[in-house]
């Protein structure tokens, strides 16, 4: 049985991405889920992934339109993610997360009416790749991806090692972080911008779907259970590292996509946190 | 302890002419003008949205005067802001203070020295050493190693008391710093505080609600009420005619141990983000 996996994994280049592409995207949750959960700002990740799908929407028809045939889709993607990252993050400059919470809700709906707007007027033959950016698949991935995922990972491991002290102070207290010295704006601005281009590229490798499902339950289900910031942080890449493998595993038995299923197990890694910290009290 | 902070400016703060608006065009502060000296111990008191927030964060360059100046330690708050604020640590109203953060009660405390370093910000022996000296202050050295959002409302203020204490620089504001916290933990809070002003002779400026807590620690009193009604000791603000013109009529005074104490109807927290 082991030796057959093993076989099958040795075989499989899809196979093989897959599993590659789960451990970057399982850094990536790490490194930025927690900090927007840390920020209170879990639904900006949502909100992000759904401005990208309209930067891409945009880029697209730029390109069939002939407009603009350099802007390419991610380029769309990346500059959507940011500004509504910039938008939000302004809005929450004043450290009100009640703010920052109705910015990310207005601008989801807008992105979302952008993206079904311009959808109307691409060539058929163009939609499936919005799609892709909503409902991407792990097993649908290429080499430019991986490579995408990899770079992306990489970024934000070096950017969180940093400046860890500076984001966590930032979402404890922004004021006093100004009031002392520290130059809290900036690092509120570098920590949502730096997620929000993570969460666009992410979204284009593995689509919107994966991406709000990884990067806000598992680090929400840390958050409740584990009580130091490194804790948080680590249990965050194991939870969902483990759902994507789930979702892998499960994606042959049943054949159903893996980011559902992976969506599905870190929904419920969320629910079972909540009920392990109701028990311990 | 570290030695004195002792600044070669007289005046705290100065303050001419200064009026602030909120961010919705109302006048916060109007034609504020007063002189306190240094070193002191001052409290900013005043009823609720009588500006004595705003006058804090406008110290801190957080918020920008409309017209007027004021100037802290000889710095301009409007231009010289991060100059005032190598100088300052601060407490700001606790509901700024977000919980949903894995820290512990040494973490936060360490805050209070690290961010006054440029990254990586790593803790010294001497910063944990401070930190340490700094909880036992408030008398909560055994909290050390406890998560800091599953304290109680009175023991996270006073965490918070001793990472102010814990950090350098002459002068400490703390706004509201025992709104939710048990009566045990006000004591703690004025006695600490009272101990480190007479030890160190560094500058605190406390925005209170209530005068009373804190009425024979502290050595001078502003009171504001949209624009300085008084400015003082405590005894002399405690008149009154002073009072009831503030606070309103059923405002009054009593006199226990050769102190005058204010009875109002305001308590509670204040509404200052209105």
């Amino acid at each position: 049985m082991i030796a057959s996996i093993f076989d099958l994994i040795l075989t499989s280049p899809i196979l093989q991405r897959a599993l590659v592409a789960s451990l970057f995207v399982a850094f990536i949750a790490a490194t930025s889920g927690s900090f927007m959960v840390f920020r209170g700002l879990s639904f900006l990740t949502a909100g992000v992934a759904h401005a990208a799908l309209a930067g891409a929407a945009l880029g697209l028809l730029l390109q069939a339109s002939g407009f603009a045939p350099w802007f390419s889709p991610v380029l769309g993607a990346v500059i959507f993610a940011v500004l509504m990252a910039v938008l939000t993050a302004y809005a929450g400059e004043r450290g009100i997360a009640q703010k920052m919470e109705v910015a990310v809700g207005v601008a989801f709906a807008l992105s979302m009416s952008i993206a079904v707007f311009l959808m109307y007027y691409l060539p058929p033959a163009m939609i499936p790749q919005i799609w892709g950016y909503l409902f991407g698949d792990l097993l649908l991935l290429d080499n430019l991806d991986i490579v995408l995922l990899a770079g992306t990972a990489l970024s934000l491991i070096l950017i969180v090692i940093l400046f860890k002290k500076e984001f966590v102070y930032v979402s404890i207290d922004m004021e006093g972080s100004t009031a002392h010295g520290m130059s809290a704006r900036g690092y509120h601005y570098l920590m949502i911008i730096v997620a929000a281009i993570a969460i666009a590229l992410t979204a284009k490798a593995v689509g919107a779907v994966l991406v709000y499902a990884i990067l806000v339950a598992p680090a929400a289900a840390s958050n409740e259970v584990l009580k130091t910031v490194n804790g948080v942080i680590i249990g965050c890449f194991v939870l969902a590292l483990l759902a994507m493998l789930i979702g892998l595993a499960s994606s042959f038995a049943i054949l159903a996509s893996p980011s559902a299923i992976a969506g599905i197990v870190a929904a419920l890694m969320y629910v079972a946190a909540i009920q392990v910290k109701r028990l311990r009290r | 302890m570290e030695g004195k902070h002792l600044t070669n400016h007289p005046h705290l703060i100065e303050a001419e002419s200064l009026s602030v608006k909120y961010p919705n065009g109302e006048l916060a502060l109007e034609d504020v003008t007063f002189t306190t000296d240094a070193s002191t111990f001052l409290a900013i008191i005043g009823p609720n949205g009588s500006g004595k927030t705003t006058l804090v964060k406008t110290m801190l360059g957080l918020l920008k005067p409309c017209s007027g100046s004021i100037k802290v330690l000889g710095y301009d708050a409007k231009r010289e802001y991060n100059a005032i604020r190598r100088l300052v640590r601060y407490v700001p109203q606790r509901d700024h203070i977000q919980h949903n953060v894995p820290m512990k009660v040494k973490d936060i405390v360490l805050m209070g020295r690290l961010l006054k370093k440029s990254p990586p910000r790593f803790a010294s022996d001497k910063d944990v050493d401070y930190a340490r000296d700094a909880l036992r202050r408030v008398d909560l050295e055994e909290l050390w190693n406890q998560p800091f959002p599953e304290l109680s409302g009175g023991q996270r203020q006073r965490v918070l008391v001793a990472r102010a204490l814990a950090g350098e620089g002459p002068i400490l504001m703390l706004d509201e710093p025992m709104s939710g916290a048990d009566h045990d933990s006000q004591v703690r809070i004025v006695d600490a505080l009272h101990e480190y002003h007479e030890e160190s002779q560094a500058n605190i400026i406390m925005v209170t609600h209530d005068l009373n807590p804190i009425h024979i620690v502290v050595k001078d009193v502003l009171m504001l009420n949209r624009t300085v009604m008084g400015i003082g000791h405590p005894c002399e603000i405690m008149d009154t005619e002073l009072v009831k013109q503030v606070y309103g009529p059923t405002a009054y005074i009593v006199e226990l141990d050769g102190h005058k104490y204010c009875i109002t109807h305001d308590s509670g927290i204040d509404d200052h983000d209105r």
